[in-house]
């Protein structure tokens, strides 16, 4: 944080006083091989759409705290990765990702195992712990070109 | 609409009841049983005890109105069962002083320089008394007061008195009180609001929240948490010299005139009039139903509003936007989310410029409600008003008025036309927390429900 508060303790994982960048590393663990396919036909379905269509563009779009976001499958379609960069730490704005992007997460959580009670709306304190027991973040340090710029900050810059 | 009880909810949490006095009672439960019987009285038609003020119309103004509110020591001590206790948000149960840091009280407004007992969790309830006049706030004190003795059911451990102030300015000289946010339900505000209405749930315990399809946990059992809320009472000390002394220094540093200085650091000049829609000097004629009219961004509400996204008018900086950014550009959108009901009323005498030193404490008694402590007014300390990450530019600054700038090089940035912004340093803690309550503010259900717990509590262990 640019400007912690003495006494309070750095967002988890954010090794430096200076960051106020953190990195999600979301992995979650599909059900079956038939929800891995359902699960990359509905996330073919979202991201071929045009980006005034696409329900994750226009989340992350609003939200004005993710800087790169990006979907990955790993292990031979048996998990379903989640990384992104945002600025400040996930717990402080989870109501306001969870209006934005909860029905995404409906859907994708369908599919995996240990997901938390659906839909996340109203289930938010477990969607939380479910983000957090997944979440492998990075081997610290978080790399970061312009560690104290938010999103809004360089979109201000730019003139956007 | 939606339907609310009002005669079952506190009339302060949604009601501008715009007295000019206010006393604030910390109280300690001394005996459970006559701690219980006196909140039955108060919301029992008893009329030796002045009765608790609720949301219901009200047809004439009364001279007085009381509210309670009680904190999680309180609650125990009255009887509320373990397992229910721990029902209550994390916040509640921990307490100001645990989360001091969090908010920003450290320093100089750290808990261990608090007045009274606020840093002990010695109080256990706080009473609220909103007077017309001075007679009617003595009678009722008194009326209070005896109430509390009767059977040694309430020590009482201080007392804090404020008064509204000529013209209604707050201490640093700002006319006060325009913005509020509007509950869905409840009564009609006394200043309008441009600003989409409230959900109930933001406010009362059990009703939809402002997040989608989210209702706060109730407090268990129901008929505690229900139609319930929560404030934090603050006493917050304004250094009114060093503010003034500021405004003079910074009219040096930057050559630009101090009453523009004093109303680009809170958003608003000292008359009331927004920078929003007055920005080069204050308008005389602006009317009064219009000093809250305004957005920072175009809107449906406001669609002649000034695109302000860089602060030209109303810099992002300052106090009022950050605490209500309103539809400005801000981190995970939340402008409308985070609002919270201000109560409360300065104390001391005005300031006089004659005798800047006088000695004399002054400042505020402030009441902030909302249904989550930590996501209303914890988060607007923490985020909006002690760091500068949430809005664009900020640069790490904090809220020049009420944020802790007691570090040297605290700035507040102020852009000025032709796209140069002005880093106007010598900026102190001019608002420093004396003291500092969590309570949870019972439905007329929720004290019937704790006065019968208290007293079968009392018998329970033979008191």
């Amino acid at each position: 944080m640019t400007s912690s508060i003495p006494g309070q303790p750095l967002p988890q994982g954010v090794k430096t006083a200076s960051s106020v960048q953190s990195p999600l590393t979301l992995v979650m663990t599909i059900k079956s091989a038939a929800d891995s396919q359902a699960l990359n036909a509905l996330l073919q379905k979202i991201q071929s759409a045009p980006l005034d269509k696409n329900p994750i563009w226009a989340a992350l779009t609003k939200l004005n705290t993710v800087h790169f976001a990006r979907f990955v499958f790993l292990e031979n379609n048996t998990k379903l990765a989640v990384i992104t960069s945002y600025d400040g730490t996930f717990e402080d704005y989870i109501n306001e990702f969870i209006d934005e992007i909860g029905d995404v997460f409906n859907a994708l959580l369908a599919h995996m195992t240990g997901a938390p009670s659906l839909p996340v709306q109203k289930n938010r304190q477990a969607f939380l712990d479910y983000v957090r027991a997944n979440d492998l973040r990075a081997i610290e340090p978080f790399f970061s070109a312009y560690p104290t710029a938010t999103v809004l900050d360089i979109k201000a810059a730019l003139g956007s | 609409m939606p339907d609310l009880a009002l005669d079952d909810v506190q009339g302060f949490i949604v009601r501008t009841y715009a007295m000019p006095a206010l006393r604030v009672f910390a109280l300690r439960v001394e005996h459970a049983a006559a701690a219980g019987q006196l909140l039955g009285a108060l919301v029992g038609g008893d009329p030796s005890v002045p009765q608790l003020a609720t949301a219901a119309p009200w047809g004439a103004k009364p001279e007085v109105c009381v509210n309670v509110g009680f904190t999680h020591t309180g609650l125990a001590a009255l009887g509320v069962a373990s397992e229910d206790l721990a029902s209550f948000a994390e916040e509640f149960v921990q307490g100001p002083v645990a989360r001091a840091p969090r908010v920003g009280d450290v320093g100089d407004s750290a808990p261990e320089r608090w007045v009274g007992s606020f840093a002990s969790g010695a109080v256990h309830a706080l009473a609220f008394l909103f007077a017309q006049t001075e007679e009617a706030l003595e009678t009722a004190t008194a009326r209070l007061r005896a109430a509390c003795a009767a059977g040694a059911a309430f020590s009482e451990l201080s007392m804090y008195d404020a008064r509204a102030l000529p013209g209604n300015v707050a201490h640093f000289g700002y006319r006060d009180g325009f913005s509020q946010p509007v509950i869905d339900g409840g009564p009609p505000p006394l200043v309008p609001d441009v600003l989409p209405k409230a959900p109930p749930g933001e406010f009362l315990l059990g009703h939809p929240s402002q997040y989608e399809s989210f209702v706060y946990p109730v407090p268990q059992p129901q008929p505690l948490g229900l139609n319930g809320s929560f404030v934090a009472f603050r006493i917050l000390e304004q250094d009114c010299a060093g503010f003034e002394r500021f405004l003079t220094a910074a009219s040096a540093q930057t050559g630009l005139d101090r009453e523009l200085i004093a109303a680009k650091l809170v958003g608003r000049w000292r008359s009331g009039v927004p920078l929003a829609l007055s920005p080069h000097a204050p308008d005389p004629d602006l009317p009064l139903e219009q000093y809250n009219a305004f957005d920072y961004a175009p809107t449906p509400e406001v669609p002649g509003a000034y695109d302000d996204r860089r602060g030209d008018r109303c810099p992002i900086g300052s106090h009022i936007r950050r605490m209500n950014p309103r539809h400005s550009a801000v981190a995970g959108n939340s402008g409308l989310k985070r609002r919270l009901v201000r109560r409360g009323l300065p104390y001391g005498p005005p300031y006089d410029p004659e005798h800047p030193d006088d000695g004399i404490a002054r400042g505020l008694l402030g009441l902030f409600i909302g249904v989550s402590l930590k996501d209303q007014f914890e988060f607007l300390m923490s985020d909006w008003a002690n760091k500068g990450t949430f809005a664009p530019g900020l640069r790490g600054t904090r809220d020049p008025v009420l944020g802790d700038n007691s570090a040297p090089d605290a700035t507040f940035l102020l852009p000025i036309e032709g796209g140069r912004t002005v880093e106007v340093t010598g900026l102190s803690r001019f608002v420093t927390c004396r003291g500092a309550a969590y309570c949870f503010l019972p439905s007329v259900t929720a004290i019937r429900y704790l006065s019968a717990r208290a007293t079968a509590r009392a018998i329970s262990v033979g008191v």
